[in-house]
């Protein structure tokens, strides 16, 4: 788990148009990844940025960083090859001070793993006072340092990527380590160097009034790794004692010139201290950051838009009820049917009745106070022959009883077709139910008016409420 | 029985026919939680059989047909009866119908709808019992007869009248199974009621469609996860939100401190709208027509002093909830030190709390200059430091997700939200309101929220969404 893999991961997750059938599928067909989650969606993400654009955010993110880190640990490096020779640096008249290695060796890296350890801590913060410190401004910072070509490639991709401050902490953690460990290499390359290249005389010197016991205690301590296993590379009481000199004494006493050998060793200690303390223990610091870092992207992982979202589409069960086609649109059109009236006449050659019978035909006349010799009904449960035969009773103007609430049918308008045929005019009359006294609802008429527009007929005129009329005359006013 | 073309492991088929205009696709639309399925008041809106299967990782369990209504019913019974056959060879004389006039415009809409019975869907028949029983239906329930298929009546209520009983009564000499269906206020456990009818149709279909009904609790379940999700991750990312504005000039100007301000407000504005349709897709409200003008709760500004009335705490409330949170803080560090502290920890967290909340009622968040002495200077604000805020973004999610929910897949209509102002004591009781602010105060901390704490606080919403809706 790695940088690129948290970014391939975001990257498919952005441009993803994977359909829920597909995650399905794939959650069905790698059922061992199941019950590790960030295994799961590390194989999504491998599986789907082969079909993402080339060059990938992770590949160019990636080998952005790698250059970046090989070109800042070479010149740590190289700062440490410098620091440890000036460190070392010796005239031949005035004795190396052991002091000043000790601290770089030990006293430096330990502040600075101290340092590094509380950060870790403190990863999960992602900073708002202390913004110049965050990781983000320093990525910021990096990435406007790089060339004008590699801006615009990343341009308009990393406008929009947000990595997740969690990740970016422990980048420049690892970084850090990485960076103090090339120069830990540097200092200890240089003591090498200095050591088999250079007759250095170590010594040791303070203005604090520290005893020879005091120091070698110290010294002792600091050796506390490798003491039991490398004794020589721990000095003597009488190599401390020996070594020590006074800002106002002679520059190389004659007992130490005597000793000449003896202030030599000095270096094993410094050896074994830059291993331990600049080396090993930074070394796992890198450790630490390296197993950090993979926890955190692991972790974000989970944080990454669109994450869990995919998690469950692979791992549920994919119910759908959706249809499988779809439906083309259809629209109602608005129709202004002109041939309406408002009232009824005061009489009809005929009232027929759709799926009325005529007792309730010769209610509705006296209701309507309409009069109609003859009422007649027409579909409901009649047969088509019962309905021929009402057809040839037909003539003149026929006043036609509709149920408003009940859409015309093909089979009313086959009726009407034919009735057509023998009546000189046809007044459809949309009515309401007995509970509304006969009144029916504008909306139902409107949908009579509708299919009878379909109809084309001069003859065939539809009854609608006087309110409607007016409203129909302010419209077309 | 009738051999129809259905093999012994084909999936439970159910056709929804009846009269034109009487809900049928209502009925689908509810049925299947589709709202893409076209509903007028027009008939004829349905003029080719459409399915709707319940798939569950591609295996269809059953599938439901919304079809178009009976056109000429009289016409096909007339040419059935014309053929005078025994009652077992019924269907065949159906199947020869079908067979004449497939190509025949004029009987397009019955054989759309026979077509689905004859390859062995059970019969879903919907009338509308708002309005009264016609003998005009009798030709198309017993031409459904003659199919000879398993068969139920759903008694549907489109208007205001009621004429169920003569419905029943007529009803009940053609189908064994007749049930009252509302498609226009349906719960899960009307949902599950009805599904439970059409399993007893046919015996080999029961086990098909009672393990649909476990698919669908599922189902809901699913949407209630998601919403919660999303929801929780709303206010995560809006209390944490950070927005920053570069400046050029030695000082920042008022203007651009308000122009920050304004787009951090339009940030937390279109978090909150992503997520109202996020939830409108969850469940299956992509078609959804919300009313701009009327519509309070779109015209009611997330930012605005009615909204923070309705939804959020009262500066009371508000002041309890924040001294509590201080108080737990302070009782910490007591605890730390065994109670030497004389718990004056505790109560000095409880004033700080309490003072802070009281003070800061109305505000949103501090504008801080940022990068100053390295040359690129900029203004940043949040992450939200208005205790209320969360408690109005909930509450108007919340809000929105009970209203979608609760909406029926067969409406059509504008969505019109009525502003309820006693909703927020219908969720948020003393106890939830602590157990919310101590996630509210871990993300206005600004530190990475591990993602156990957020499922803990979906977990909370899913519980008020489940006690809402």
């Amino acid at each position: 788990m790695n940088l690129a893999s948290y970014l391939d991961l975001y990257e498919v997750l952005e441009s993803d148009n994977s359909t829920r059938n597909e995650r399905r599928t794939f959650g069905l067909s790698h059922p061992e990844l199941k019950e590790d989650p960030v295994e799961q969606l590390s194989a999504w993400a491998n599986r789907e940025k082969l079909k993402l654009k080339r060059p990938l955010l992770s590949e160019t993110l990636s080998s952005y960083l790698y250059w970046v880190t090989l070109i800042l640990s070479f010149l740590t490096f190289v700062l440490g090859v410098v620091s440890g020779i000036g460190l070392l640096s010796y005239n031949g008249h005035e004795p190396v001070n052991v002091i000043y290695f000790i601290a770089m060796v030990v006293f430096v890296p330990l502040v600075t793993m101290s340092l590094a350890l509380l950060s870790m801590f403190r990863a999960s913060r992602s900073q708002s006072m202390l913004i110049h410190l965050s990781p983000a401004f320093w990525m910021e910072r990096i990435v406007a340092l790089l060339p004008n070509k590699v801006k615009d490639q990343l341009k308009g991709r990393f406008s929009e990527l947000k990595i997740n401050p969690l990740i970016l902490n422990w980048l420049v953690i690892k970084r850090s380590q990485i960076l103090a460990l090339a120069f830990s290499f540097g200092l200890l390359l240089a003591l090498l160097a200095m050591v088999a290249t250079r007759d250095i005389a170590f010594a040791w010197s303070t203005t604090l009034s520290v005893t020879p016991e005091a120091f070698h205690h110290l010294l002792e301590t600091l050796s506390f790794a490798w003491r039991d296993f490398f004794p020589w590379a721990v000095p003597s009481v009488e190599l401390v004692e020996q070594s020590q000199y006074y800002r106002l004494g002679e520059k190389l006493g004659d007992t130490m010139i005597s000793h000449a050998a003896l202030l030599g060793e000095w270096w094993k200690f410094l050896l074994f201290a830059t291993l331990f303390y600049a080396v090993i223990l930074r070394f796992v610091m890198y450790i630490i950051s390296t197993i950090g870092l993979k926890k955190a992207i692991e972790r974000s992982f989970m944080t990454l838009e669109g994450s869990k979202k995919l998690l469950s589409d692979m791992n549920e069960v994919n119910i759908s009820t959706h249809a499988s086609t779809i439906e083309n649109n259809f629209s109602s059109k608005t129709v202004a049917y002109t041939q309406v009236i408002d009232r009824f006449d005061q009489s009809y050659d005929m009232a027929l009745g759709w799926a009325i019978d005529p007792d309730k035909l010769k209610l509705i006349n006296e209701r309507m106070q309409v009069i109609a010799p003859n009422c007649y009904e027409a579909g409901g449960a009649n047969s088509l022959e019962e309905d021929s035969e009402v057809i040839s009773k037909c003539h003149g103007e026929i006043l036609f009883y509709v149920k408003a609430w009940e859409p015309p049918t093909m089979d009313f308008m086959d009726f009407l077709e034919s009735l057509l045929e023998k009546a000189d005019k046809v007044i459809v009359a949309p009515i309401g139910t007995e509970q509304q006294a006969y009144v029916s609802k504008e909306r139902d008429v409107n949908v009579w008016a509708r299919k009878l527009f379909t109809l084309n007929n001069e003859k065939v005129w539809l009854k609608i409420s006087s309110a409607q009329a007016l409203k129909g005359e302010a419209e077309n006013a | 029985m009738p051999e129809h073309k259905e093999s012994a492991f084909d999936h439970p088929k159910f056709a929804v026919v009846g009269h034109p205009n009487k809900g049928k696709s209502s009925i689908v639309s509810s049925l299947a939680l589709d709202d893409s399925v076209q509903i007028s008041d027009t008939p004829g809106t349905t003029t080719k059989k459409r399915s709707f299967p319940l798939t569950v990782d591609g295996k269809i369990i059953y599938e439901l047909f919304d079809t178009p209504g009976f056109q000429r019913a009289r016409k096909v019974l007339a040419w059935l009866e014309g053929h005078d056959v025994s009652a077992d060879k019924k269907y065949e004389v159906v199947q020869e119908f079908i067979h004449t006039f497939k190509n025949d415009p004029k009987f397009n809409d019955e054989i759309e709808l026979l077509e689905p019975i004859m390859e062995g869907a059970g019969i879903i028949y919907v009338v509308d019992a708002s309005k009264p029983y016609g003998e005009e239906y009798e030709a198309e329930m017993e031409i459904l007869r003659w199919t000879g298929q398993p068969s139920m009546a759903l008694i549907n209520h489109i208007d205001e009248g009621d004429y169920t009983a003569e419905w029943k009564r007529a009803l009940g000499h053609y189908f064994k199974i007749v049930r009252t269906y509302d498609p226009m206020n349906i719960s899960l456990a009307q949902h599950i009621s009805i599904l439970e009818s059409m399993a007893q149709l046919k015996e080999e279909w029961t086990d098909s469609v009672k393990s649909s009904i476990l698919f669908f609790e599922q189902y809901y379940e699913e949407m209630f996860q998601e919403s919660a999700a999303a929801i929780a991750k709303a206010v995560f990312d809006s209390v944490s939100l950070i927005d920053t504005l570069a400046f050029t000039s030695e000082k920042a100007s008022d203007v651009e401190k308000k122009r920050l301000e304004e787009n951090y407000k339009n940030r937390l504005r279109m978090i909150e709208s992503s997520t109202q349709k996020q939830i409108e897709i969850i469940w299956h409200h992509e078609n959804l027509e919300k009313d701009k003008t009327q519509l309070a709760f779109e015209e009611l500004d997330l930012f605005s002093e009615e909204s923070a009335s309705l939804f959020g705490l009262t500066r009371k409330e508000l002041l309890i909830t924040a001294a509590t949170s201080g108080a737990i803080t302070g009782a910490g560090i007591d605890l730390m030190f065994a109670g030497h502290t004389l718990f004056i920890g505790g109560a000095l967290g409880a004033v700080v709390g309490g003072v802070g909340a009281y003070f800061a009622f109305n505000e949103l968040s501090e504008i801080k200059v940022l990068g100053q002495t390295l040359g690129k200077r900029y203004l940043e604000i949040g992450p939200m430091a208005n205790r209320n805020f969360p408690y109005i973004l909930l509450g108007r999610l919340i809000y929105h997700t009970e209203q979608i929910a609760k909406r029926s897949h067969a409406k059509r209509s504008v969505a019109e939200f009525e502003m309820d102002s006693k909703f927020k004591e219908k969720w948020l009781d003393d106890a939830l309101r602590k157990s919310l602010e101590s996630y509210h105060k871990k993300f206005r901390s600004g530190k990475a929220i591990d993602e156990k704490v957020l499922l803990a606080y979906e977990a909370l919403i899913n519980t008020v969404l489940h006690k809402l809706i």
